[in-house]
């Protein structure tokens, strides 16, 4: 068989550079307008506010950081917080990524209606969240509270609210990126692990899950730093009690409340740069990935 | 050797749509969505249906009073209005932004790729903080909306910024310049292309940008806490309105004017639900 | 028999996919399901991989009842038109993917996959990605993950469908050659009539989620079926109330058979080697084949007279009569 002429020339896949592949133009005096308006927006309304948040945490040194951190009431926050969100990040990926599977591979009925519902919690006031949650499970008469009191669990001003809270507020976050996704990869190549041979379990661990990878990649990631932030449901859950159902956001506000400033920014940029390492963190893997 | 008419047509292309098509539910599938179902009820729907049933158990004219409170009123007058005053500016300003990022070059352009998604990871109440920073009592700008009805437009804008870039920005990069470039051929105008080709394809992102941005604002709450004061009747918005309540023990209240927030919630899962097939329909 | 499909039928909603579809597919032949797109036979291929369940009907596969075996138990090799290939892993892992999930020995894996490698000339790429692959390659690599296992039946859905004609037509002679060295009892989805009779062994013509008509190469040809099966093989024209192949009629430019058709020149079109004559007669324009040669040796031009007669020979069947 002496075809290797048949097509044995590799694909070259040099991605082109944008400046190429765009005719050159020359700009208008509008372009650079655009891009003045744009730029001073969003360093007035994000940029020079965020450095001002670090700068002021740094005016009288690293002390005040360093405070913070040997102050064992901000650690106890500080854990919680912690375990709270990697609580709810781990529930709200396997939520997510099963209900991505169902949502793209299954059909069912009331299947439209879920997809509308499950991006509720993005647009509902986390205040709501937190009264929707003490009104089902609250101790003294929320509808499931007593029973759930007196089988010895306790859910509101205790860690399970705060978890459930801070759930509830991300829970679309995986979802929304690996839906996408999902569709997008079709069904193909799970059919062909399916005719190779592989269960419906190897198939999705060696080839959905892979695929589908920097989907939940990002989902957590946002899910993350979404979860280290609640404050509002939070609030109305945990009864704020020193110590014990106190989180990071919550510290941050009482702080700065008693005019402890230095405090309150210590802690803010603790947890700001948690979000902003969250974000870059994206920026970083998502183009890398395109490319791909 | 001959070549037939009739099959020379399209290439097979109606496999790969059907191989796409969702397959019907199976034993195991199903156990997962009963599962999935479950705790998606009681986290969110059967406490969300709790909001609403706790409003109504008051009856219509209490629910009526409670809303129609003076001061609960007020609350939601400054929310709504605000949120959609904030809306407006994020249609075009968003645009303005999600265009830059897509079609202009310079450098130091992706650390503006950053700052779009700060506000909407940073958690809310450091949002209060930030702001407060630049726009607070000592602010180097002189500016200080601190416990000022400004500051709620203030905190809205900035944490409404990422929705209407974010739905624009993936649109605008899909669109065509060839498109464009044939407009142009037509004898279209830079501006003309801009309404009459562009607009028109960025309408939906845009419209779907501004429902999400004003249900965020309509709910927002922790950048609030420290910027505004919560001053009644002055820079009170809804949700702090709502907790107020619940700090009172007055939960039945509280349900009322949650079910308010709770409806406009809806409204706008409605419009991009309509939106998304929309899009989906015009291929 | 290898494959053995009794009374098959499949609905998607309101569209007949299959509607009663007997078929026997003879072990270690190349078989060819053939017709037009939205046939039935892409819905046929798939019924017997287990990727998609009949409504109605069963199949047998090697003499093991498989109508309810789902897809990863029945041990056939499935090449996608589109390729399917695994995006995350190399092409070697590719094909070492089946027999991975069998729990083979690593040694034997590596051996197994570098034997396939050399089979369809990708040796050297076994480290790449598929996406560094041409679509011909990536074609080949399926292939060889598919003949990994060593399937009992391999089945291809439109396996050439999404490569430009030039691949495609080697790529075809490969498939052949390479059937012929490894025997494997195969069944290939094409819409292409020139590449099912090019390469099968035997050909299943489906229409409309129904076959049509079961035979070789040359029996679907000379001796179509129906109607149907004729006008798909080939082109077909209509002279003196029959109906023949363009190129089994003979042009004569004098008057002598009496049963000759008379008619004018329309229209002379060359392609290549090839020259279509569109002659008008009383019946209506008639299409004609000749070669290059043969047109000029007659001396053709339009507006000329010339006498058309079937050559002997030539398969025809008579028009059906309208309504």
């Amino acid at each position: 068989m002496a075809d290797t002429s048949v097509a044995d020339r590799p694909v070259r896949i040099a991605p082109v550079p944008r400046t190429q592949r765009r005719r050159w133009r020359p700009k208008s005096p509008a372009t650079y307008l655009i891009r003045l308006v744009v730029v001073v927006y969003l360093v007035l309304l994000v940029a020079w506010p965020v450095a001002l948040v670090a700068t002021n945490t740094f005016d009288g040194g690293l002390d005040s950081v360093r405070e913070v951190l040997e102050d064992p009431d901000v650690m106890t926050a500080l854990r919680l917080t912690a375990l709270v969100a990697v609580c709810s990040v781990v529930i709200n990926t396997v939520f997510g990524v099963g209900m991505s599977l169902l949502l793209v591979r299954y059909q069912f009925p009331g299947k439209r209606a879920l997809s509308a519902l499950i991006d509720l919690p993005l647009s509902v006031s986390p205040i709501v969240v937190g009264v929707s949650l003490v009104l089902v499970y609250g101790g003294r008469d929320g509808w499931f509270g007593p029973a759930l009191e007196s089988a010895g669990f306790q859910v509101i001003f205790a860690t399970p609210g705060i978890v459930m809270a801070t759930a509830f507020v991300a829970l679309p976050l995986v979802i929304r990126e690996v839906v996408p996704v999902l569709e997008e990869i079709g069904t193909e190549q799970e059919q062909a692990a399916r005719s190779l041979g592989a269960s419906s379990v190897q198939t999705f661990w060696r080839i959905t899950l892979p695929a589908i990878k920097w989907a939940v990649v990002y989902g957590v990631v946002l899910s993350m730093a979404r979860s280290l932030g609640e404050f509002g449901a939070v609030k109305v859950v945990s009864g704020n009690v020193l110590g014990e159902t106190r989180t990071a956001t919550l510290v941050v506000e009482e702080k700065y409340l008693n005019f402890d400033q230095q405090g309150a920014y210590a802690v803010a940029f603790l947890l700001a740069m948690v979000s902003v390492a969250c974000i870059v963190i994206v920026a970083i893997i998502r183009p890398k990935e395109e490319k791909r | 050797m001959t070549t037939t008419t009739v099959a020379s047509g399209r290439p097979a292309g109606k496999r790969s749509r059907r191989s796409t098509t969702p397959t019907n539910l199976t034993k195991a599938s199903g156990l997962g969505l009963g599962v999935a179902m479950l705790w998606f009820s009681l986290l969110v729907l059967i406490p969300l249906c709790a909001v609403v049933i706790t409003a109504a158990e008051g009856g219509w004219s209490n629910f009526w009073t409670t809303i129609t409170n003076e001061q609960t009123f007020s609350a939601i007058r400054l929310t709504v209005t605000t949120a959609a005053l904030v809306t407006l500016i994020n249609v075009f300003m968003g645009t303005l932004i999600a265009w830059v990022l897509v079609r202009d070059r310079f450098p130091g352009k992706a650390a503006l790729e950053v700052l779009i998604d700060i506000p909407f990871a940073l958690p809310t109440i450091v949002a209060g903080l930030v702001l407060l920073s630049l726009y607070g009592t000592d602010s180097p700008l002189g500016i200080d909306v601190a416990n000022q009805r400004s500051s709620v437009f203030l905190a809205f804008l900035f944490v409404t910024l990422p929705f209407v870039v974010r739905m624009v920005q993936p649109v605008l990069e899909e669109l065509e310049k060839d498109v464009e470039d044939a407009a142009a051929s037509l004898g279209a105008s830079k501006f003309t292309t801009f309404r009459r080709i562009i607009l028109p394809s960025l309408a939906p992102a845009i419209a779907a940008g501004a429902a999400l941005s004003f249900a965020r604002g309509v709910s927002e709450y922790g950048s609030l806490v420290l910027l505004s004061g919560n001053l009644p009747f002055q820079t009170e918005v809804v949700s702090v309105r709502i907790l107020g309540s619940v700090e009172n023990n007055n939960l039945a209240g509280a349900a009322s004017v949650a079910t308010v927030l709770l409806v406009i919630s809806l409204a706008v899962i409605v419009t991009l639900d309509i939106i998304q097939r929309k899009v989906a329909s015009r291929g | 028999m290898s494959i053995e499909v009794k009374g098959v039928s499949k609905r998607f909603g309101d569209f007949v996919a299959l509607d009663d579809v007997n078929v026997s597919i003879p072990s270690g032949q190349l078989t060819a399901l053939l017709g037009p797109s939205g046939g039935g036979k892409s819905t046929l291929l798939r019924i017997i991989a287990g990727l998609e369940s009949a409504d109605a009907g069963s199949i047998v596969i090697e003499g093991v009842e498989s109508t309810n075996l789902p897809a990863q138990k029945r041990n056939v090799g499935f090449v996608f038109q589109h390729y399917a290939a695994f995006k995350h892993m190399s092409v070697a892992k590719n094909v070492a993917f089946g027999l991975e999930i069998r729990k083979r020995p690593k040694a034997d894996v590596a051996r197994r996959v570098e034997e396939l490698l050399e089979l369809v000339h990708l040796s050297q790429f076994a480290h790449r990605l598929p996406a560094q692959l041409s679509g011909g390659q990536r074609q080949r690599m399926a292939l060889a993950r598919a003949l990994a296992v060593e399937p009992t039946v391999l089945l291809l859905d439109e396996p050439f469908g999404a490569l430009d004609a030039k691949v495609r037509k080697e790529l075809r002679d490969w498939l052949r050659r390479l059937h012929d060295e490894v025997h494997v009892t195969t069944v290939f989805v094409t819409h292409d009539q020139e590449e099912a009779l090019e390469v099968s062994d035997e050909i299943v013509v489906i229409n409309e989620g129904r076959v049509e008509q079961i035979g070789t190469p040359d029996q679907l040809y000379d001796e179509p079926a129906n109607e149907f099966v004729m006008g798909f093989l080939g082109e077909v024209t209509v002279l003196d109330n029959v109906r023949l192949r363009p190129h089994d009629i003979e042009v004569m430019v004098a008057p002598g058979d009496p049963l000759s058709t008379p008619g004018t020149v329309k229209r002379l079109l060359r392609v290549g080697f090839e020259v279509r004559i569109t002659v008008a007669t009383a019946q209506g324009d008639v299409t004609v084949l000749l070669t290059r040669t043969n047109v000029r040796q007659l001396g053709l031009e339009v507006g000329q007279q010339v006498w058309l007669a079937p050559a002997a020979g030539a398969h025809t069947a008579p028009v059906p009569v309208a309504g």
